[in-house]
């Protein structure tokens, strides 16, 4: 992971297992938002990421005994919540099987969102960056979540999607070189588009 | 710098120090990517393209409201109330952790937490009770503000900070902001001079987590309850103050921020300039708007109905309590009791619930005694005070 210091998840995770309480809500705190919006992301149901995440707390402290060391709570906490999550979509859904290495569910939802923002966008624009986003496999999808939302690396990606290293790779590249086919020959009508989006998240990074 | 001059943008989107500086730019990142499309402008278009094909996936975070956030937390100790799984918990023990933290710092890291903007280090807040008023550094250590008044002041660069007249140093990372907290209880306040020159008064009870030198696109502090700022004018660098419920956005100016967690009011007040406030919890009806405020505007957030209100006031009304004066009009008792207590960090009981709806307008000074204060209301309006045993206020109704 990008973003966030490891050095200080292992140290915060040995102290939890060695029975230091304080350090769980210190946890919670760190991770409960990127969870909930990882979940969402999921199922639009939103008290179901919140029973969920709050269901793999609950399963943490009940092993706390056994669980191993690990210097990636960001990591363990997302692919706790994405089993919580399939398992629940599945018992929900009795009679139709779903794969949990498959996550044939994961649906970032684009259109959702930019109606919550003030993203100054037209109809057609959005049309156009939502079209360009569908073209995308849901697992792609995921992973490009993944990597350019959380800032995840490719072995932390690989470890959620149950791929390999190489593999993960390479979805995301593929999912990439399909982006860049549609951009292509459109990349002053998209640049626009972002400008807007990045003025609004405050980040400067289209600056001219 | 070499390797990237042969990336395509597929490469860019692969390396982990380029997808850094998208998510979470600093001055220094931004310095060296400048350098390096200035050497090669042959690379523009593939970093631009990279830069698109990072921005479509860039949308507003889904996030949890402090309720939820709290109420998730206490379903997880009630589910752990169950004794088969949970023989070595101490669920009291669990919950009053929660809120000593939630006082200590919780708040203030979910909100930076929130926008994925910090680099603040939880393990280095300590859990505290906040009765006595300090400055956290960045690696942890504590100093002590023994003052009733104190005042602190950074130099530009951030290394040293001086208070009530002692000079402590600090360490900087360099291109990264380390940040710095002060806790001022009840009966206590504070200035302080930050990096850039902005003043900010902090009054009792409250906290301000800031960064000892502000490297970023945005100045941002966090704040839990209130505070006064005159922010140094830099128009390339908006001032942010975030609070639990709105964020205010400035060039230069001067307001209060008031935003204690136990009011029911979050309010913001502008005295010169201008100011753009965005109200971030999902409770209130303008939710995600942005409101811009006159000189002389107050808004008021009520967390209770989820009304907001903007009215013209007499500023000085609401900023006085930095002089020591507590102006009122027409302001309900209970709120009156309720500044006295903060400012005097003591306990006052209101006998008579009736009482608290008494309306008082005027000029209170805080520089006496809180029983000097008691009789001054007490020539308002119709009450009378006691002193328990305790040492705890007591008013009835006459």
């Amino acid at each position: 992971m990008i973003e966030h210091s490891k050095g200080n998840d292992h140290e915060l995770w040995t102290k939890f297992l060695h029975g230091n309480d304080q350090v769980l809500s210190l946890i919670y705190l760190r991770y409960v938002n990127a969870l909930y919006d990882y979940g969402s992301k999921i199922t639009p149901d939103h008290s179901l990421v919140k029973d969920c995440i709050q269901d793999v707390f609950c399963t943490i402290i009940r092993n706390r005994q056994s669980l191993s060391p690990t210097d990636n709570i960001q990591l363990y906490l997302f692919k706790a919540l994405k089993r919580q999550l399939v398992r629940e979509i599945q018992k929900s859904l009795k009679y139709r099987e779903i794969d949990p290495d498959n996550s044939g569910r994961f649906e970032i939802s684009f259109l959702q969102s930019f109606d919550h923002t003030e993203f100054e966008l037209s109809d057609e624009q959005k049309k156009a960056l939502i079209s360009a986003i569908e073209s995308l496999t849901a697992r792609q999808k995921e992973a490009i979540y993944l990597r350019f939302t959380r800032g995840m690396d490719y072995k932390e990606i690989a470890v959620i999607l149950n791929l390999n290293y190489q593999s993960a790779r390479a979805l995301i590249h593929r999912a990439i070189s399909k982006l860049r086919e549609i951009l292509a020959g459109k990349t002053n009508y998209f640049s626009q588009i972002l400008l807007c989006i990045f003025r609004k998240t405050g980040k400067g990074v289209l600056q001219q | 710098m070499d390797k990237y001059t042969k990336y395509t943008t597929e490469d860019f989107l692969a390396d982990d120090s380029f997808i850094q500086w998208l998510i979470d730019p600093t001055e220094e990142q931004d310095n060296y990517w400048n350098a390096f499309l200035q050497q090669h402008p042959e690379k523009k278009h593939a970093i631009d393209e990279a830069k698109i094909v990072f921005g479509m996936f860039q949308h507003e975070r889904e996030r949890l409201s402090l309720d939820e956030t709290y109420d998730i937390w206490n379903n997880i100790l009630k589910t752990l109330h169950n004794p088969a799984t949970s023989r070595w918990l101490n669920i009291l023990k669990y919950a009053a952790i929660l809120l000593v933290v939630f006082l200590a710092g919780g708040i203030s890291y979910y909100l930076y937490e929130s926008r994925e903007q910090t680099h603040f280090d939880l393990a280095s807040v300590p859990v505290t009770t906040s009765s006595e008023a300090k400055i956290i550094l960045s690696d942890g250590s504590e100093i002590s503000l023994e003052k009733k008044e104190s005042e602190i002041s950074y130099n530009s660069s951030g290394n040293q900070l001086i208070v009530n007249n002692d000079t402590i140093r600090q360490n900087q990372v360099t291109g990264r902001e380390v940040m710095n907290k002060v806790i001022i209880p009840y009966g206590k306040k504070s200035m302080i001079q930050l990096s850039d020159g902005t003043l900010v008064w902090l009054n009792a009870g409250s906290q301000l987590i800031y960064p000892s030198t502000f490297q970023r696109k945005k100045r941002e502090v966090v704040l839990i309850g209130e505070a006064y700022f005159d922010v140094a004018k830099n128009p390339s660098k908006p001032f942010i103050v975030r609070t639990a419920d709105m964020h205010v956005k400035v060039l230069g100016t001067r307001f209060d921020v008031s935003a204690y967690p136990e009011d029911p009011v979050v309010e913001t007040i502008l005295e010169e300039g201008s100011v753009a406030l965005e109200v971030v919890s999902k409770k209130f009806a303008h939710s995600g708007e942005e409101v811009i405020l006159k000189p002389n505007q107050k808004i008021s957030l009520n967390k209770e109905d989820g009304v907001a209100n903007i009215k013209t006031v007499d500023v000085s009304m609401y900023t006085s309590w930095k002089d020591g004066i507590l102006k009122t009009d027409r302001e309900d008792l209970v709120r009156v009791i309720k500044k006295v207590e903060r400012y005097y960090n003591i306990q006052i009981e209101m006998k008579d619930p009736l009482a608290g709806g008494y309306l008082i307008s005027g000029k209170l000074d805080l520089k006496g005694s809180p029983e000097e204060v008691l009789n001054i209301i007490k020539l308002t309006v119709p009450i009378d005070w006691t002193k328990k045993s305790n040492g705890d206020f007591v008013i009835v109704r006459k």
